[in-house]
């Protein structure tokens, strides 16, 4: 009895860990990013380094840049994404999962590996990489994402009860009213955690940059280049706003989510 | 109460790091940890195939076995120093980063920093001066002093000396900054002989830059200044001192003007080449991605063996104006020594090691850079790499018909010349002379010597000629300038607002319009669609 009780009160203790880990590397590196962000390379407080990003054309220029690249892969994502998607979840074909399986591959390959050889690709397809920076830059992207809207597509979709459509049917909707008001609502979902999936990561993703647009930096390199030129200031400030970027764009998504699960995520 | 138990197993896990740390570190009195961090790849670790053994021509044989570093210890660890040392060997990527990490508190004893870096660490007072037994030369084991080539260091003539490094920082490595190039596909040897092949719209998207801002502002500013540049070159009625002084003014200027106008220069650049690379440029410049690549000498002798194994045939090029004369040296760090003696001892005994001319020439050998020490078996080692076998005796020993008498005195001292058989490299700017009788060998022979040489294959590469180090300029360090040249390399490598055409504009105000739009129609189907007020169940 005496056992059973302390076991009951370790298991609280067995979170100690991820504790630990939390103040270590989030809460912790989180606050000097605030305090860097805030002072000067003397350590008095200041607001420069915000007035710095804002009347910079440069690093507004970034801002938007990466933006623009976050947003346009998103969509192209989601039109190839979708369809894929919806195949698979509604096909009766057995093996389904070793087509999903194919989707997904290529995630467990070394990203900067799989860069290196789109490189290659498309050299051997444009001959010159550096004359269609952004559209390279987009593909690059695409490749490397795509998998992380699969999913949560895949996986909204194929929970779809039958049942519901079949009755849209047998009630006279046709095939496009049916995807329109039973499909495409009820998957909005997936949807929505396919795009936080790869707008998020899409904006600071400097790798897919470097080997691929004439070194333009988006978000990531420019925090790294002021953070290689001993500038932890500017650096941390630049990181602070885009964390609440990223804030705000969560926040927007999951009050769109409220009423749906946060389908798929679970899966990677 | 629970929450403060969980803080306080977190607080004593971070106190127990360093104490673990701490506890790591001891040491027992007998054995010194040498703490040595050295630029990746710049030191030879061995494992020699069979087939590459050196075998100079006066006999000496050279093989890398192990790698230095072990062979250092062994070595050090069979003299009579009264104490063991066991090496610890890190690398760093670039200078910045050693910086950083210094600057982190990491501690290292022994690092190898470049001119300008040892510069900064010297007005941070962070370097501990050598030692007077180290810089003696009346000692035959001190083979650094002994070996370095009189014109890097030892004299007050020499750039180390110029420059107040002398005894501060041992020269490890030396070099200039060139291109390299595919002579086959380029369209002039002249483009190669200026630095605006990089704004030069012939080679669109064809030439790679090194991603430095350093490396990237000397090329601006070389540019900027052409027309000056040309014309102290040309200029007549300077001394080579003075013509030196001015070149050097104008390539390490970095007032506000100066940097203005280099970061319009480094935009063009940046629309014009294929990319800034970090490391991509060897294998870029070997598989034939571009036809010209901005490279440290080292490197590109590194790349032009590379791309023979490939059978092709790759140039280097200094150009015209300028080229960046550059030095990494061993320094000591007073937080690592903090006074310890034995520490130092050992450090100044790594690079002496380092220096001993059959360790230079392993070093070089396996990574293509040059080194600063000028020893017989240094320059044998160069004749051997690239000169004519001139003993009839040898068996690689073959009938050439002219030979270039190329010559490193500069370097090496007087007398200094190796020949190379002008049937399988040409140079580019050879004078034909026929009175050239010094040696009994090549009497008979065309010998060609003299003229101005800007390209060449491994052996200009590694060892310019005089007139390159002449017109060569050590860049120093930006000082307090540094923070406003490094915003401009980041604002020329950021998208600026303004640079953006209206066509894109246009096209992002019609996606955004078109979303919005998607979303306004979904949001209001049922009124659109099917002309009935949404249903609250939903």
């Amino acid at each position: 009895m005496t056992k059973a009780l302390k076991l009951r009160f370790n298991r609280k203790q067995l979170c100690i860990p991820y504790a630990a880990f939390l103040i270590l590397f989030v809460i912790c590196p989180l606050l000097v990013i605030i305090y860097f962000a805030f002072t000067n390379g003397t350590g008095q407080f200041t607001f420069d380094n915000l007035v710095n990003f804002f009347t910079n054309t440069n690093t507004l220029g970034t801002l938007l840049n990466s933006i623009a690249i976050a947003v346009v892969t998103t969509i192209i994502c989601l039109v190839i994404a979708y369809p894929v998607a919806y195949i698979l979840a509604r096909s009766k074909f057995k093996k389904k999962y070793v087509l999903l399986m194919l989707f997904v591959l290529p995630m467990w390959i070394n990203f900067t590996l799989r860069i290196t050889a789109l490189k290659e690709i498309l050299t051997a397809i444009e001959t010159n990489i550096a004359v269609y920076p952004f559209l390279n830059t987009i593909i690059g992207m695409t490749y490397d994402f795509l998998p992380f809207m699969i999913l949560p597509l895949y996986t909204s979709l194929s929970k779809l009860d039958k049942s519901l459509t079949e009755a849209a049917e047998d009630l006279g909707a046709n095939g496009f009213t049916v995807f329109m008001r039973v499909v495409l609502p009820l998957s909005v979902p997936g949807i929505i955690s396919g795009v936080t999936m790869v707008l998020l990561p899409s904006m600071t993703n400097y790798v897919v940059l470097d080997m691929l647009y004439n070194s333009t930096y988006i978000m990531g390199s420019l925090i790294g280049s002021y953070f290689a030129h001993f500038d932890w200031n500017n650096g941390s400030m630049i990181s602070l706003i885009l964390l609440i970027i990223i804030f705000i764009i969560t926040l927007a998504t999951n009050r769109f989510n409220d009423s749906g699960e946060t389908a798929g995520r679970n899966l990677l | 109460m629970r929450k403060m138990r969980i803080a306080a197993v977190a607080a004593a896990c971070l106190f127990a790091v360093p104490v673990f740390a701490a506890a790591g570190c001891t040491k027992t009195d007998e054995t010194v940890v040498l703490r040595v961090a050295n630029w990746e790849e710049y030191i030879d670790l061995g494992g020699w195939g069979e087939d590459e053994l050196i075998e100079l021509a006066d006999g000496t044989e050279i093989f890398g076995e192990n790698s230095v570093v072990d062979d250092f210890t062994e070595w050090f660890n069979s003299q009579n120093y009264g104490f063991d040392v066991r090496v610890e060997y890190s690398t760093f990527g670039t200078n910045e980063d050693l910086y950083n990490q210094l600057n982190l508190g990491d501690v290292y004893d022994l690092v190898c920093p470049s001119d300008y870096m040892i510069m900064k660490l010297l007005a941070e007072d962070k370097i501990q001066p050598f030692s007077a037994d180290f810089m003696d030369t009346e000692n035959p084991d001190n083979y650094y002093i002994n070996g370095v080539s009189e014109y890097i260091d030892g004299t007050d003539e020499s750039i180390f000396g110029q420059y107040g490094w002398s005894g501060i920082a041992a020269c490890y490595m030396w070099g200039t900054t060139g291109l390299v190039y595919n002579p086959e596909i380029i369209g002039s040897e002249a483009d190669v002989a200026a630095w605006d092949i990089l704004t030069n719209s012939d080679y669109e998207k064809s030439v790679t830059v090194k991603d430095n801002v350093r490396d990237a502002y000397f090329a601006a500013l070389s540019i900027l200044f052409k027309d000056e540049l040309d014309e102290i070159n040309a200029d007549e009625n300077m001394t080579e001192e003075e013509k030196s002084a001015a070149r050097s003014e104008l390539l390490n200027s970095t007032d506000k003007e100066t940097i203005a106008a280099a970061e319009d220069i480094l935009k063009d650049i940046k629309q014009n080449v294929y990319s800034f690379e970090t490391d991509s440029g060897k294998s870029d410049m070997v598989t034939g991605k571009v036809i010209a690549n901005f490279q440290w000498s080292g490197d590109a002798v590194y790349i032009m063996d590379q791309a023979d194994e490939e059978d092709t045939e790759l140039w280097y090029s200094v150009p015209d104006e300028s080229t960046n004369l550059w030095f990494d040296g061993w320094v000591m760090l007073k937080d690592g020594i903090d006074g310890n003696k034995n520490r130092q001892i050992a450090s100044e005994a790594f690079v002496n090691f380092l220096s001993r001319p059959d360790i230079a020439v392993r070093n070089m050998y396996y990574i293509g850079y040059t080194s600063s020490i000028a020893a017989d078996e240094v320059y044998n080692y160069f004749d051997w790499c690239y000169g004519v076998v001139t003993d009839p005796e040898s068996e690689d020993y073959y009938e050439f018909d002219n030979v270039y008498v190329y010559d490193v005195s500069y370097f090496f001292g007087e007398d200094s010349y190796i020949y190379i058989d002008m049937d399988t490299v040409e140079v580019e700017g050879a004078a034909l002379t026929h009175d050239y009788d010094d040696d009994d060998y090549v009497a008979g022979y065309p010998v060609y010597s003299g003229g101005t040489i800007s390209r060449g294959r491994q052996a200009f590469t590694q060892y310019p000629t005089a007139d390159i180090i002449d017109r060569s300029v050590v860049m120093l360090d930006f000082g307090d300038d540094l923070a406003a040249i490094n915003q401009m390399w980041i604002n020329v490598r950021c998208l600026d607002i303004v640079d953006i055409s209206v066509t894109t504009v246009v096209i992002v105000a019609v996606i955004i319009v078109a979303i919005a739009a998607a979303i306004v129609l979904y949001r209001f189907r049922y009124r659109i669609f099917y002309d009935r007020p949404r249903r609250k169940a939903m």
